[in-house]
This record gives C-alpha cells, structure tokens and sequence, in this order.
C-alpha cells in the first residue's frame, strides 16, 4: 500500500515531463494528456484513503534507502492527498477550455502538473528534507503560475511579492528542521515525533527545542497562509489566470493550516505558540473581514475574504482543534474554489443577459437595500436570534460529544458560531419577504441543519484524523488558558458583542451611541483601513530604502 | 590554527575587502573558459589552504567574517545588473560561507563538495553571459526584456540556472546550503538565511528584467536546439550527482 504512495507526486511530475516533451507534437491536446494523468493521481490518492480506512494498519512510512526521500502514509496525507488531488483535477478540466486563447498553454498546464505535484509532495513527505524541498517548491511554482502572462508587469511584479512573502515562510522552516534534527537527530517523521513524544524538553543550545520549532513553523505557517501583517500579497494575486485564483484560494493558501497539523507533536508541547496561534488568528480574521468590507474593488474584496478565512483556520487550531481546521481549510477550499470557477460563467451570463433580477434576495445582497422595513418587530427578532442560535449549537455539540464543554476551545469555538449565527439571521431579517416568520423559520431550519451536519462531520472527522483519544484531549487540554483569564476573556467578548448589539439597535433607530463625538475618529479609521493599514506602503519604503543603500555602496566600491 | 594561512584563504574563499581580488580578477577576463575555471578552482584553492590551517575554527573571528560577507555580497547583489558581475558576486557571497562549515569541522572531502556545489550556478551564469554578449553586445538586465515570449529557450535557461543561483530545490545549491545549516548553531544559521533570502530576492530582480516584462531590445537568435540539450544534459547531470553525493 505504501509502495502506491510514491506515485502521487510522481504522476504529476512524469505528466510535467510528458507535456513539455510532447507539446509541440501534440499541439493543445497536451492539455488531455495532463488532464488524463490528474485522473490517474486522483483514483491512486482515493485508492490509498479506500485502503487505509478499511485495512485498519495504522501510519506507514517508506524511504528510498538514503538520507532522505520517503513518503508517509497517515490521515492527514491520505486526506489531503484526495482533496489536494481532487481540486488539481478540476483545476486542470476548467483550464482546458479557460485557458485556451492565452499564450503559453502548454507550459500552463505543465506548471500546473509541477504544482500539484510539489503540494502532493508536501502533504505525503515523510522526513524533514522532503518536507523543505516540497515547501521551497510550492514557493517557486506560485511564482511562475501567476506570472503565467509574462508580458504582464503587474502579474509579475504581485507573483514577486508572493514569492518574496514565501520565501520569509520558507526560512523559519528551515530553521525549525535545523532545531528538530538537532534536537532528536532523526530526519524521518516516525521517528523524530516518537522522540519528541517521549523527551519534549529537549533542549538545544539552551532553547526548548520543541517550542522554539513549533514556534517558527508557526511563522512558516503565517506566510504561507497571508496572517497578518504577512497578508498582503494575497489580495493581489487575482491577477494571475483565474484557474490560478482558484488553486491559490482553495488549496495552496491552506499550506498553513496542513503544517500545524503535521507538527502537532511539537505544538501540543507549546502551549504558548498554541496562544500565539489563537491571538494572531484572531487579529487576521478581524482584519481581513474588515478590510474586506471596506474594498471598492471586488477582488481584492475576495482576497480579504480568504484572509478572513485563514486567520479563522490558525485561530482554530490555536484553541487545540486541529482537525476542525483542516475540516475547515477542505470545507473552505471548496466553497472558493466553486466561487472562482464560476466567474467565467456568471459573467458570460451578465453579458447575455443585461437585466438584474428583480428580486428581494438580489436587491438585498447586491444592492445593499433591505426593500421595505420588516414586518417583524425588531425586539422579538433580536431575543430570537441570540437565543435560538445558540441553542441549536450547545444541543447539536452536547449531542456528538457531551464533555465537549470542558474544552475551553470548543467553548470558544462554539462562542464564534453563535456570533455567526446570530449575524447571519439578524442580517437577513431585514429582508423583504411576503412571509416574513415562514422566511425565519425556513434561516433557522437552515441553520440548524449546518450546524448539525457540521458538528456530525466535524466530531466524525476528528477521531479520523487523531484516533487517539489522549492526543485530542492534550492537544485541547495545551491550548487551554487559567480559569480566571479565560473567563475574563469571555466576559470581554461577550461585553463587546453586547455593545455591538445596543449600537445595532440604536442604528436601526437612526441613533448613535455616541452622537457626533467619533466622528472624525471614525473617518480616519475609515481612511486607514481603506488603505489597508499603510502595510504594503511600509514594506515598499523599507525594500527601497534597502535597495538603495546596495546602490550607493555598489558605486562607492565600483562594484567590486 | 595558522592565522597568516588563513588570511591567505581570506583571498580564495573571500572575505571583504580582500574579496575584491575575486571580483577584480572575474572582470579583468573576457574569455569565458578562464573565468569558469576560476569560479570553480579558486575557491578550491582556499579549502586547502584552510585545511592547511587546521580545521575546526570553532570561535574563530573568521566564521563571523565569512558570515557578514556573504550576507553582504548578497545585499550588493541586490542592484547589480550586469550578469558577469552578479554571477561573480554571488560566488563571493556563496563561497564566503564555506567559513561556517569549517567552523563546524566538516570533513576536507566535504569541504571541497561544499564549494563546487555552489559554484555551478554561477559558472552557469559566465556562460549565459556569453552568450548574451554575443547577441546583444553587452548582458545587462534591462537591454532586452519578455524574453520569454520571443526567445523562450533561452528564456528556460537563464530561468534555470537563476533558479540554481537562488540556491532551489533541486539545484546542488539548495543540498549545500541544508548541508551547512543542518550541522551549525542557530546564530549563524539566521544569518545564512538571510543571506539565502537576498539571493532569492535579488535572482527574482534579474529575472523581471530580462525573462519577464513586455519585450523590448532588438530581436536577436534564440539558443540552437542541439545547444539548449547540451545545457539541459550538463544541469541534470550536476543534479544527479548531486542527489547521488547527498545520499537520496
């Protein structure tokens, strides 16, 4: 079983060879060719996740006999083999037809074969070295799959900026792998996390070795996955081909997400990185979210979106559920994946047909206007909407787990979802509907179906991913934070979210909390963020300022 | 450990200011046999006369002196156009490094691996010159720009080999540089990497303004198939051995 491993990078890669080899012979067909070797790929991947489940082995790893180069077969690889090699697929399908009038089609897809074979590469490498060469080449591949238009200055100079944001991701990588093998001087997974396992406080140069590893991984992990304030580059990616778009925002921006989880042994022994973790999470989804909300161009609105969805993904493995993350980053691959492969007809469809639908649910979204006020009063909705979506998640948790709520990030967690829930059906109730309690009662019925399915999936997933049950507990039990912050923390939140709630409904009012008294505030926080925190600006006078000064002393030694 | 032996392999495996002789002597030849030969046996030169000296340096001023140089060089590097002069940069940056790994007692063996690792991409790079110069009178970045869409041959190669100078996976750069950080103290090892991370910089600077962009210059030959497989059999080979010297 393990021996088939081997042919999942190594399919991409023999197809990478094949088109270029052929491309001239075969012409545009080559884009069959590769497309054939990605169903290939997929069925081996689907095979090995058949296999693993149903023959109950448990991990195995294989090495070709050297220092390096070996592969590992375990939940999270077979995993994300599939869904890695399943979104490569229709990638490669989409771009067939999408890519058909640009130039350069055939090294397109040759790109993307080399791509997918560095991710399959990554998400399978079963040591330390393998793991950089495919984390180093996932770098070098985004590169040159989103300046695919060579003649554009803008793709190339953004394709720069993410090249140049992962390659600050790929260093602490390296240097984390330099602590570990150091440390417990073993390269191969297997053994290096029973090492780490059994001695984590190991030190190495008098520095905790698994916690100063976990820490840099977790800033590999930051730029690989836009966290703040190593975000932005990815807002300015949608300028490469959309397949492109669709494989960054569904798949690769994830990389981050998938190396937390592959170095779980270290970060259950660093509690702090775990709270570094949550806190710069945090702070990317809050960001993103507003900086999403705050941008005229659509795109780069769905850039902050990603952002937004990421920094959820780290925060979420900082409160210890490892698993909900990689649910989520599979769950939100699809969803953005699905939203970017079908621009291309919704704007064939606009242009077919000039005429915006006339309806509430359109006039809603996209015209930001909620028609005629409600017919349900605002009280009743505001009590409906705190109450019953919070119901619906104790009860939906309680019910696949009952200790779920001595976990302090499943309360966390379950604290966001009513936040989201309780949004989510506040924003909608404005909506004009000729039945407005059929249409609450049809969000609710919605809404409770998510959740239950998403707990069930969730709670199914996590004894998948981590079947042992003391791992899971510890890996909570290491995010976890002292009784008295922790519910200070709470209170906190739950104050900020009443104030919300009382600014909300003296906006519905016409009032404000504050009268005129922020209001020069608030423009310039406005003006801020519009400008998306001056971050990119900051960076651009510091590379200038670098620039520079190399100059200067160039021509001061005559360059030599 | 003889301080004047190895002030003297100051000058192989430079160490600023006596790194300028390197530079000096790269530019001062035109023919492109001498100035590989001299990337690739110069630094040769300097891992005798190191071993000669007596290895580990462990404390040694000389590890951090090689450090900062190398983490220098790859600053210069970042605004120098001319090829010639940036593959002749590059060198010195990289072979600069080679203090860490004495200061770490690599085997003698190891040692001249270490420089001939890192001296294929920039001895790629004097023959890129070359052939640039015969086409277009001069190799700077910026003269001729999407190369790309006119001469995509070409194009490949320099990619390629600026891949190689960036230090990438697979190219022998990127096992040397893991060769070297595996075995050292996180001190220098952060230095190392940000000089790595210049490079990288610096290398996508080269290729905006040479494979990339709109096209601009005159239109000149692109490189004559036999010659584009020479080049593609001479890197994989370097590769191979490579992947074979590091034990996969």
């Amino acid at each position: 079983m393990i021996k088939l491993q081997w042919l999942i990078p190594l399919l991409p890669v023999l197809s990478a060879l094949l088109v270029h080899l052929l491309a001239g012979r075969l012409g545009r067909r080559v884009a069959q060719l590769s497309v054939g070797m990605g169903v290939i790929t997929f069925l081996v991947a689907l095979w090995q996740i058949v296999v693993f489940i149903t023959s109950n082995q448990g991990p195995s790893w294989m090495g070709i006999g050297g220092n390096w180069g070996s592969v590992y077969l375990d939940p999270l690889s077979a995993t994300m083999a599939l869904v890695v090699s399943g979104f490569s697929l229709i990638v490669h399908i989409y771009s067939v037809r999408y890519m058909a009038e640009e130039p350069g089609y055939a090294r397109f897809f040759m790109l993307l074969d080399l791509m997918t074979a560095s991710i399959l590469l990554f998400v399978t490498a079963g040591d330390l070295i393998t793991l950089l060469i495919a984390w180093h080449l996932v770098s070098v591949m985004m590169y040159f799959l989103l300046g695919q238009n060579t003649e554009s200055r803008p793709g190339e100079r953004y394709a720069f900026w993410t090249f140049l944001t992962y390659r600050i991701g790929d260093l602490p990588m390296v240097l984390a792998a330099v602590i570990l093998f150091q440390a417990y001087g073993a390269l191969d997974f297997p053994t290096l996390f029973d090492r780490l396992m059994a001695a984590p406080d190991t030190e190495v140069f008098g520095m905790p070795a698994a916690i100063t590893a976990a820490g840099l991984i977790a800033v590999s992990a930051f730029a690989k996955s836009a966290q703040f304030p190593l975000h932005t580059w990815l807002p300015y990616t949608m300028d490469g081909p959309t397949p492109v778009s669709a494989l960054m925002h569904a798949g690769i921006v994830n990389a981050g997400g998938i190396i937390i989880n592959r170095f779980a042994p270290a970060f259950v022994n660093a509690e702090g990185v775990l709270h570094l973790l949550f806190v710069v999470g945090l702070l990317t989804a809050v960001i993103g979210s507003v900086l999403m909300l705050t941008q005229n161009d659509i795109k780069k609105s769905l850039g902050y979106s990603t952002m937004g969805q990421m920094g959820f993904m780290i925060m979420e493995t900082g409160v210890g559920a490892f698993s909900l993350a990689v649910f989520h980053l599979i769950a939100h691959g699809m969803f953005k994946a699905t939203m970017f492969l079908s621009s291309g007809d919704l704007i064939g469809d606009a242009r077919r047909h000039d005429d915006v639908p006339q309806n509430p649910l359109y006039t809603f979204l996209v015209d930001r206007k909620t028609g005629k006020p409600t017919r349900l009063p605002w009280l009743a909705i505001g009590v409906v909407t705190l109450v019953v979506p919070l119901a619906i998640l104790l009860l939906a948790h309680w019910a696949v787990s009952p200790d779920f709520f001595q976990k302090q990030g499943a309360i966390v967690l379950l604290f966001f979802g009513w936040i989201t829930g309780v949004q989510v059906l506040f924003a909608t109730h404005r909506l004009d509907a000729t039945n407005p309690v059929r249409m609450m009662l049809m969000i609710l019925l919605s809404f409770a179906l998510i959740v239950i399915g998403y707990s069930i999936i969730g709670h199914t997933f996590e004894t998948f991913l981590y079947p042992d049950a003391a791992f899971r507990e510890a890996l909570y039990h290491a995010a976890g934070l002292d009784a008295v912050t922790f519910d200070g923390l709470v209170i906190l939140l739950g104050l900020v979210v009443l104030v919300g709630w009382i600014g909300s409904y003296l906006a519905s009012r016409e009032e404000s909390l504050f009268g005129n008294r922020f209001s020069e505030l608030r423009l310039t926080l406005y003006s801020l963020i519009s400008r998306e925190l001056y971050i990119a600006d900051l960076y651009e006078r510091l590379s200038q300022a670098l620039l520079e000064g190399s100059k200067r002393i160039n021509v001061w030694m005559r360059w030599r | 450990m003889n301080t004047l032996l190895l002030l003297l392999a100051g000058f192989f495996l430079p160490l600023f200011p006596l790194s300028m002789a390197f530079n000096w002597l790269l530019g001062r030849f035109n023919n492109p046999v001498v100035r590989v030969l001299l990337i690739l046996v110069w630094p040769q030169i300097g891992v005798l006369l190191v071993l000669a000296a007596g290895v580990p340096l462990t404390g040694s001023v000389f590890l951090w002196w090689g450090l900062i140089t190398a983490a220098f060089y790859a600053w210069r590097l970042l605004t120098v156009r001319e090829l010639g002069q940036w593959a002749a940069m590059l060198a010195t940056s990289a072979f600069a490094l080679t203090w860490v790994m004495a200061a770490d007692g690599a085997r003698a063996i190891d040692l001249h691996a270490f420089v001939l690792g890192f001296a294929v991409a920039p001895a790629l790079l004097v023959v890129i010159t070359t052939l640039l110069e015969r086409r277009l009178g001069a190799a700077y970045s910026g003269l001729v720009t999407g190369m790309a869409r006119d001469i995509p041959r070409l194009a490949g190669l320099i990619t390629v080999v600026l891949l190689a100078a960036m230090a990438l996976p697979i190219s022998p750069g990127f096992f040397v540089m893991l060769d070297l950080l595996l075995e050292s103290h996180p001190a220098p090892v952060i230095v190392a990497l940000l000089t790595w991370l210049l490079w990288s910089w610096a290398g996508t600077r080269l290729l905006r303004d040479t494979v990339f962009g709109p096209r601009s210059g005159k239109n000149v030959a692109d490189l004559p198939v036999p010659l584009a497989w020479a080049f593609a059999g001479v890197i994989v080979a370097a590769v191979v051995l490579n992947l074979i010297w590091t034990g996969v």
